[in-house]
This record gives C-alpha cells, structure tokens and sequence, in this order.
C-alpha cells in the first residue's frame, strides 16, 4: 500500500465493527422486500466460503497422513484430495451464484429506490423543489441510489470473507493447537494497538486540517469555473488562477504532511499484518513448540495455510469500510428525501361549485420562517381578470402559486368553487386550474405531445389549434419533423418559443381557472403579443389572475390589488386606484418615468388606462 | 492505464514513475523470494529434524527485515509519486482552465469541472497511486512463487508455471469486454440523470397533466434502460471473475493432485511437496485480487479519461507575432460561426467606426449574445474575420484585446468578496478616488451607503447577497473603471423595479460616452440612442440602418416593435 490510500480511509480513523449496522433502520426498511434474496446472498456466500477452506484442510489432512510413521495409505489421501477438489467446486458455484444474485437484486433495488424517490418527488408540494437545485436532487436520484451498490452488491461478500471465515478458521486452530493460535494472533494484536497511535490529537487536527484544505479547493474551483468570463474579460485571469493554485498547493502541502506523519505508523501496520511477518511469527511459535516436543509438527501446516486469513478483519476495517462510509451518506440523503411529507391527499375528495376563487387570511412562510404573506383576503370573481402588481418581493409570485397548490397557507385557506383546496383531489384541482409561470420546462418529447401534455388524450385538431392561438404554430411547422420534432434531439427552441408552447399548453387545457405570472422573461414581443391575444381569446366565463408587469395589462385588468411586503394595500379598479391617487398612482408613475427614462419625449402611447 | 495516467499528467513524471515501479516490483520480488526460505524451514520442521529449521529461520528473519526496508522505501517513493503527480496535475489543469476559450464554458460545465477539480482528481490520483503497488505485487509476488517452485521441483513448478499464461489471457478478455458495455452504462446513466432532472423541473406541469399518479413513462424507461446496462455490465465482468477463480482453483487442484501423485510414488518427499502447497496456497490469494484492482483501475480510468478530454481540449492559439490594434473599430467581415452542429452567424458582415454605437436587437435565439461573445474573442469563428482597429482578433495578444474592451453581460457573476474589491477587479491599480467615481457614475454609492458594511459588504458567492439591479450596478461601475475604449454591453432582458431600471439606465448611458460601443437592446429608449441598429434573425442581419429608418421601412424591425411599442412608450 502506498501512502496516500490513508486518505480514504481517514474518515473513518477508529471504524467501530458496526460501522454498517449503524444506517441498518433505514436501509432494512428499503430492503425488507428483498429480505429472501439478501439471505440467500449471505448464506450461499457463507457457506461457499468456508467451503472454500476444504482444499486447505484438505493439504492439512495430507500432511497428516503422509507425516504420520508407517506407510501412507494411498485410498485415503486420495479421499481427502476428492474432498479438497469438491470443496473448490462448492465454492466456486456458490459464490459465484452469490455474486450473480447479489448484482440482479442490487440492480432490482436500485430501480425500486428510484421508482420510490420518483412517485414520492411526484407528490412533494411543488415549493419543495424551489429551495434545493434540482441538479442537487437528481443526484439523489442517480447518484446516491447508485453509491447503495457496494452495500448490497459486496458488503455481504465482503463481511464474510472478513469476519466468518477467519471465525471458523480461529476456532478449527484453536482445536488444533491453542497455544500456537495465540502465537498466530501476535500480529493482529499488534496491529491493533497501533490503532490509538492514529488517533492522537495531532493525527485528528491534521485531518482537520486536511478537510479544510479541501473545501478551499473546491471553493476556489467553483469561483474560477464560474466566474472564467469576467475573469477574463478583465484581465483578472492570472489572479483567479493564482487563487486556485494556492489552494491546491496548500492542499497538497497539508496531505504530504499528513501522510508523512502517518506513513511510519502505517507502515508499522501494513508489516504486522503482511504475509511474510505473520508466517515468520508462525514460524518461530510453532518451530519452538515442536523442538520442546509439544506439539507434532503436522499440527503446524494449518497455521501456514490458515493463519494469514486471520488478518482479513483488521485489513478490511482500512478498506471496504470507505465505501460504506459513502453508501450510509448516500442512504441518509435517500432516506431524507423519501421522507419529505406529500401534499396530504383527501379522504373523501369535494366537489367544487363554480369556480370563485377566495383567499381567506391567508399566511404564508417559508421553512426559514420568513413571513411572505401577512393574511391576504381576495376574491377573484369568475368572468374577470385581476391584475396583481407590486415591487419585487411583495409576495406576488407567492401568492399565485397557492392557486395551484404548490404550497398550502401556513394559516388561513384557499378555496375554489366553495371547497378549500385541501379537501380537492390533485386531479380535479388540475382540471380546474392551469398556469404560466416564469420558468418554462420542456420535454424532450414531441412538440405536440408538450402541448398536450395536460389534456394527454387530446386530438391533432385541438393542439393546432391551441399552437395558432398561441402564435407558435409558424414556428413548429418549421422544425425538422413539425409537431413530431422531439425538443431538445431534433431541434431547440428559443426561450421565447418556448413560453409560447407553455401558452399553448394552458389553453389547451382550457380550464376555468387561470394563473399567470407575466413574467420578466417575456423577453421578445411576439410572445408578450401571444400571451395578450390569448388573453383576449379567452371565454367570459374564465377566473384570471396574473402578475402583472406591463402597465397595459394593468390597464386592461378588471380588478388591480397592490401587494406590499406580503399585504394587500390597495384594490380596486385601475381607473379607481389611479382616482385615489394613493400607493398605486405612485407605482404607476414611477413605472411610466422609469419606461420613458432617456427617451426624447413624445406622446405616450397605450401605457394610459382606458 | 500506466500510459494514459502519463498522458494525462505529462510525461516529465515518467521517471519518476518508472523509478517508483521499479521499487515497487523489487519489493514484490523481494516478497517472494523470501518464501523460497520457508521450503528448507519446513522441511527440517516436518521432517523430523526440527532443530535444524533455527538458522534457517533466522535467515528467514533477516529476509523479513529486508523485506521490510524495501516496503517502506517503496512506500515512500510511491506517496513521492503521489502527491507529486497531484501537484502536477492541479497545476496543469489550472493553467489549461484558464487559457480555454469561454465559449467552452457553458452551463453544464461549471458542475462538471468543480467536481472534477476537487474531488475528482484527488479520488483518480490517489486510486491510481493507492491502487499500483497491490497490482505489481499481485502479479510479481506470484511469478517470483513460481519460479521458486520451479527451482524446487520441475514438475509441480512447471504445473503452475502452465497457470500463467491463461491467467493472463483471462485478464485481458476481462478487460476488453468489459470496456464496452461500461461505455453504454455510462451513457445510460447520462440519459437517465438528464430525465430525471426533466421529471423534476417539470413537476409542475407533470402533475396538471396527472402524469405522476401513473409512472411518468419517459423516466421510467430510462430507469428502466439504466437497470438493464448495469445488470449487462455485471453479466460481462462475471465471466472474467469466475474464469480466473476457476483457473486459480483449478491450479490449485492440479497441484494437490499432482503432489499427492509423486508423494505416493516416492518421487518426492513429503515436506517438499507440502511446503510447495504452502507456496501454492500463497500464490491463490494475490491472484484472485486481481480481478477486484481490475474493477477499480476501470473505475479510476474514467475518472482520468473525463480529465484527458479536457485537458486535450484545444485552447484558443496565442500570436506568435502579436499586432497592436491601432484604433479601436470593429467589423465583422463575412463571419460564419458554428456552434456544435448550429449555424449561428451565417456570413454575417457589419462595422462599427470608432466612437459609434451599434444596437442589435432581434428574436430571441438570433444569435445577440454570441455576436458580444465573438467580438471579445470568446469564441473563434469558422470562416470569415473579426477585426479591431483593422486587425484580426487572432493576430492580438489576448490581454491586450482584453484590455481594450469592458464587457457588461446580462448575467452578472460577482466574486465571493467585497464590493470594493469585486468593482477594483475592472482596474486593480485604481486609485481610491477613481473606485469611488467610478461608483457614484453606476449609481452604486446609493447601494453602498444602504449596506451596513459599506464597501467592505461581502456579496456572498456569485454576489447573491445583493439583489440582481444592484449586481448590475455593481458590474457598470466595474466597466466603467476599467475605461477601456470598446463597450461591448448585454442589456438586461428582466425587468427591474423602477428604482434599479432607473440607475441601471443612467449608469449605462455613461459607460456608453464616447466610446465604441457594440449593445444587444430589448428596450426601445436604449436603441433609439444608437447610431446604427442591425436587426439580427436566423443567423444573418435581415436589416440595418437608424432606428428612425427602419421604422419607416416598416419591415421586420418596425414590425418587432409594433407588437411590444407599448411596453417602452417612448414617453
């Protein structure tokens, strides 16, 4: 062993023999299913393993016979020498099974880990995912389900040949000759005690060390990664790499002197336990027990041939262990995310009637216990639209994802058609209500399957349809494949094209209900135009609320409510507000101002209401 | 795998490489040859002179020593090698990391580079150094047990010695068919992970189709595919890992038959044959780790063939003679540029005169942000020129291109420090003085004064602490004190509360002062302040000329802002 594999076997300086029981709740309860077929691994692995001792006992047993006075007895070696051939073929069949069985059922419970993580991500509230990357959660779903591997896949392999044979191996010597035994344990015995040397407060603040070198280099690779355009674009490029330099080379300063400060230690270790030092340490026991006359000098071939596998549990407490070290993180991560609470379902699903949508003092706070919204009473009347405005971090983008239920009030309760949204079936919440919200996500998928993707068993009339309306038809006509043409394979859209699909998928779903966050992303006219022809396209029947960012929207709104700091300020018609001339007249200027700032004057056009 | 792990650090290491594997296969030899001691121990021991294994075994002692002096020095020189090579490689992907293009770095990249910077290298290093001296004593420590048997007893040598070259050939195979069907799980989990990121920022959407309460299909055939190439990959390596269990062990049979054979037929004597079986028996275990390093070494190889690809990525080539631009002009002179299989720029020509302001505007998708991008050479084109003051941007020293132009892009990333120190990175040998007008003119001084820190407030890392208007504020006054004489600016597309849209306003209004100044604009008030407006779709300039003419030429231009003229209503 080299030096520097003390780095992965540092996190675990003294690894308590339970070191892989101790995440056992969790991971029992992800395999119970599997309980059957995780024995069988076990026990074929056993017993092949100590089947796999037969040819050794078989030598021994020759040894015997051929060392006892007199002439051997041919039929009986070769009995013996049968019997050490079965044992091989045993093990070879059973372990290889072991293996086999080992990797379909690692293969079978990953597949389920992540068919549980993916039915449980699909029924966390939505406003889970806005607070963890999701990059950082799919790698939950890749990642760590992956890293369970070595836990079911090995360890089982692993643990036995570590702890089960070098067991039956201890007590067959111990029968043979319990002095000898002892004599054979000098090594490990010595091993072991060089244990607490690593330990030493020196030894633990240099791993200390050796981590917070660590995380200085993966924080200065992000900056430089990250921010390689303006380092660039400044001339800042050398700095930003000297940074990077530095904390490497301090990294690769703290590891050498860790490693240094190990490597007699370890290297003590390593000889205890290797294959010449031990046979030495048989050697001289048995060769002096044999002179003195007490022990017959067959009895010492099992100690040569046994003997050395009883290091295996010592060696593997430095090797293995890392591995399940990052599986039992891997588990927790899984087990966190498998625990997340779904939206509660209803028992006994409501109906709603109608589709009035009322908000009644409703609060709403993060985890971080922020206060976003401060008991909002609204009621959005079908046939009208309300137009939402207010500065940035009023609530607004909060407040609207109530609707469809990303999250539920912390207090308070949203209620559509009379029925609170809680006692509403997800289905039936998502035939009434639909949304546009900033962040478009498209499949890679069909276009027409993209559109369609609310209402799947729609016809090819309707989603053109919905694609002219939305003004994307053009558009995807054009692709390589028209409606066919998988976004994402065949051809990319534009995030302004892809804005667009998402109106057409909220008017395909033609529900009663619509939620739309106006948002800045509208970057070019020809969607902000498709958003308003939509608009204007929908029946008189509709309940509307969208966040509003251009003034004309505003305008054209039935009802406006100015939100501030997580409450309603104002509300009214725009006309009415204007009148007022309170909070939003002094929004409503300073956005105009803002809008002509540095234009040369001019009459205004269409930012008057009408 | 010793070959790519040179490639991949440079071969100045190979010395120091070899020198380490020498040590290390002295070692093992060293290993083996002390067992040959054990054969006249034992056969004093057992055969019934046991007072004559003493010298013996102290001459195996002495062996043991040896042994032991020669492991530590291995050790050693194999931790040199190490952390040497980790030094190495730091360097090395520092330096090339920061000399390739930034159009490389896209997105995804970010992810992929840290992890591969950190983690990555140190777990690839250290495997490859962790994981050489247990594969040279694998295979050495055996031969050197053979050729001892050999010595010992031709026939049970030669038995054993008939072992090798299958072991070998199975080694091989093992490596060989295993490769492939790595390469499609590796690519079966790309596809998967790049579903169930889909899944998951797609939930929203999902569940108004009630697409989560049956299994989402697309996910689950991908979870579905990865399952089955993992379960292919275990059915490829098992052949190899049963193969070689079933050579040692066959070895191992043939050995004990054997010997029983000459020993029944008084050809050999008993302790011989059954110290050779110890010797046997020592050789089993290192040989059937074999196929345990090989499944690391795989392991580590991919770590080292994701940094071989960056690291055989092509920086942008430097001038060997480079030129200084004389004037401060820009042109794009029939550019074709190509981003992988995207056309973006089809022969695309357009000048800018020195002190002139240029807008383009145009769909989203046309290609805006890339033309700022190739202008400040962050990509080379494939056909065609760019020129600065009338040269190539290939033929200028890229600092001194650096130099001339400030960049203000849409999305700011701010360093993990303090304001002062993230505006100073425009001109680091500023005076306090220039800093501090530099920030009055963007407007930033309102933003300090609010800060409890003051200048000193750390922004927190890619400046989330301070609110996107702030941040662009921040990057203005950056541009402006680094007045350098080509403004290349990318105009925010979101909107800004009216406070921040204001100052943001103002601030870019005086970067833009008598400078030569290239802007992508999504608002009508800045456009109308250029001198000229090109209106960019699908990859060539459909028009050109001033804002005023195009109106009147009422085509795509006039058109594109029809649909949206009441948002910024010329007040």
């Amino acid at each position: 062993m080299t030096a520097t594999d003390l780095a992965p076997a540092r996190e675990q300086p003294a690894p308590p023999p339970d070191a892989g029981t101790g995440s056992a709740p969790g991971m029992t309860g992800l395999l119970r299913p599997y309980g059957w077929a995780f024995a069988a691994v076990v026990l074929l692995q056993m017993v092949g393993a100590v089947a796999g001792l037969a040819p050794l006992l078989a030598v021994v047993e020759v040894g015997r016979v051929l060392l006892s006075p007199g002439p051997a007895d041919p039929g009986h070696v070769w009995a013996v020498v049968t019997a050490g051939a079965a044992g091989l073929l045993v093990r070879l069949l059973l372990t290889a099974a072991s293996s086999g069985i080992g990797h379909v059922l690692d293969g079978e419970v990953q597949l389920t880990l992540r068919r549980r993580l993916a039915a449980r991500l699909g029924r966390v509230p939505i406003g889970w995912f806005s607070r963890r990357g999701s990059g950082e959660v799919a790698k939950v779903v890749g990642e760590d389900v992956s890293a369970v591997h070595p836990f079911i896949a090995h360890a089982p392999g692993e643990l036995v040949s570590a702890f089960v044979v070098p067991l039956v191996s201890l007590v067959y010597l111990f029968a043979v000759d319990w002095r000898l035994t002892l004599i054979t344990l000098i090594p490990v015995a010595l091993a072991v005690a060089m244990v607490p040397l690593m330990m030493v407060p020196a030894r633990l603040r240099e791993q200390e060390e050796f981590d917070a070198a660590m995380g200085r280099i993966a924080d200065s690779t992000v900056e430089f990664v990250q921010g390689i355009a303006v380092v660039k674009a400044f001339g800042g490029a050398e700095r930003a790499h000297r940074t990077f330099i530095r904390a490497a080379d301090d990294f690769v300063d703290v590891f050498v002197r860790w490693v240094r400060n190990m490597s007699l230690i370890a290297a003590a270790m390593q000889l205890a336990l290797s294959p010449p030092f031990v046979l030495l340490v048989v050697l001289i026991g048995g060769a002096a027990l044999i002179t003195s006359g007490g022990m017959a000098p067959a009895d010492l071939l099992p100690f040569l041939l046994l003997g050395l596998g009883l290091t295996a549990p010592v060696a593997a407490l430095g090797h293995g262990f890392d591995d399940l070290q990052a599986a039992r993180r891997a588990v927790s991560r899984i087990k966190d995310v498998l625990e997340v609470p779904p939206l509660p379902e209803p028992a006994e699903p409501a109906s709603p009637r109608g589709h009035r949508v009322e908000l009644r003092d409703v609060r709403f706070a993060y985890d971080d216990g922020r206060e976003v919204l401060r008991g909002i009473d609204l009621v959005l009347e079908p046939g009208t639209v309300t137009a939402l405005v207010g500065p940035s971090g009023s609530g607004k983008s909060t407040l609207v994802q109530l609707l469809p239920r990303f999250f539920d009030p912390v207090s308070g309760s949203v209620l559509l058609g009379g029925v609170d949204l809680r006692e509403l079936g997800s289905g039936e919440l998502y035939r009434m209500v639909s949304f546009v919200f900033q962040d478009v996500r498209l499949l890679r998928a069909p276009v027409a399957d993209n559109i369609a993707l609310a209402v799947p068993h729609a016809g090819h009339d309707e989603v053109v349809r919905a694609a002219r309306l939305a003004g994307i038809h053009d558009r995807i006509l054009e692709l390589p494949r028209g409606y066919d043409t998988v976004i994402g394979d065949d051809a990319r859209l534009s995030g302004g094209e892809a804005q667009r699909v998402a109106v057409a998928r909220a008017l395909l779903a033609d529900t009663p209900v619509l939620v739309l966050d106006e948002a800045t992303a509208f970057a070019d006219p020809q969607t902000e135009q498709a958003v308003r022809r939509a608009l204007a396209t929908l029946d008189g029947d509709r309940t509307v609320l969208v966040i509003a960012h251009r003034l004309e929207t505003v305008a054209d709104a039935d009802t406006v409510v100015m939100l501030e700091n997580g409450s309603i300020v104002e509300r009214g018609s725009p006309a009415e507000l204007l009148a007022r001339n309170g909070r939003f007249a002094a929004f409503w200027r300073s956005r105009r101002i803002a809008g002509a700032a540095g234009t040369h004057g001019g009459p205004a056009q269409g930012d008057e209401p009408r | 795998m010793i070959h790519m792990l040179l490639r991949v650090l440079g071969h100045e290491y190979a010395r120091t490489m070899r020198r380490a594997m020498a040590l290390m296969t002295i070692t093992a030899t060293a290993e083996g040859l002390s067992y040959a001691l054990l054969v006249p121990v034992l056969r004093a021991l057992l055969g019934g002179s046991p007072a004559d294994a003493w010298p013996w075994l102290v001459a195996f002692g002495a062996a043991v020593a040896a042994y032991a002096v020669l492991r530590y020095t291995s050790d050693l020189s194999g931790m040199r090698v190490g952390t040497t090579m980790l030094r190495g490689m730091y360097h090395r992907l520092g330096e090339h990391l920061a000399r390739l293009p930034i159009g490389w770095y896209d997105a995804g990249r970010v992810g992929e580079v840290s992890v591969m910077a950190g983690r990555g290298l140190l777990a690839a290093m250290s495997v490859a150094a962790h994981l050489l001296a247990p594969f040279v004593s694998a295979v050495v420590t055996p031969l050197t047990v053979v050729a001892v048997m050999l010595v010992f007893d031709w026939r049970m040598g030669l038995a054993a010695l008939a072992g090798v070259p299958v072991v070998a050939a199975i080694q091989w195979w093992t490596v060989r068919s295993t490769a492939a069907t790595d390469a499609e799980r590796h690519q079966r989990d790309h596809e998967a992970s790049g579903r169930v990121i889909e899944y998951l920022q797609a939930q929203p959407v999902l569940r108004a189709g009630g697409r989560t309460t049956e299994r989402f299909t697309l996910l689950d055939d991908s979870l579905r595919g990865m399952q089955r190439a993992s379960r292919r990959t275990v059915l490829a390596a098992l052949p190899g890992v049963v193969g070689l269990t079933v050579v040692v062990q066959a070895l191992f049979t043939v050995l004990l038959v054997l010997g029983a054979y000459l020993v029944l037929g008084g050809n050999i004597g008993a302790a011989e044959v059954l110290t050779i079986l110890v010797l046997a028996a020592r050789c089993a275990d290192p040989l059937l780790s074999l196929s345990d390093i090989g499944g690391k070494l795989r392991g580590a190889r991919s770590e080292l063939d994701r940094l071989d690809q960056v690291l055989r990525t092509d920086p942008l080539p430097e001038p060997a003679e480079p030129i200084e631009p004389a004037g401060h002009d820009l042109e794009l002179a029939s550019v074709t540029f190509r981003h992988g299989d995207r056309t973006v720029f089809d022969d695309v020509s357009l000048s800018v005169p020195q002190g002139r302001r240029l807008a383009v505007v145009g769909p989203s998708g046309a290609g805006k942000s890339t033309l700022l991008q190739v202008l400040a050479r962050f990509y080379d084109v494939d056909a065609g020129a760019v020129r600065m003051g009338g040269v190539d941007v290939r033929a200028i020293d890229t600092k001194v291109l650096m130099e001339r132009i400030a960049i203000v892009f849409q999305h700011v990333y701010l360093f993990d420090g303090t304001i002062e120190e993230n505006v100073r990175l425009g001109r680091p040998g500023a005076t306090e003085a220039e800093v501090r007008a530099a920030a009055t003119a963007a407007r930033l001084d309102e933003v300090i004064e609010r800060l409890p820190g003051g200048w000193e407030t750390n922004v927190g890392e890619g400046g989330s602490l301070l609110s996107g208007g702030e941040r662009q504020r921040v990057s203005i006054a950056r541009a402006l004190l680094k007045d350098a004489p080509v403004v290349l600016l990318d105009e925010v597309t979101s909107a800004l509360d009216p406070v921040n849209e204001a100052a943001v306003h103002e601030g870019i209004e005086r970067l833009m002062a008598g400078r030569t100044v290239v802007l992508v604009a999504h608002r009508m008030r800045t456009v109308q302040r250029a001198d000229r407006v090109v209106f960019l779709d699908g990859g060539r300039i459909v028009e050109e000329g001033t804002h005023d003419e195009l109106l009147r030429r009422g085509g795509r231009y006039a058109g594109f802002w029809e649909v949206s003229h009441h948002e910024a209503a010329p007040g």
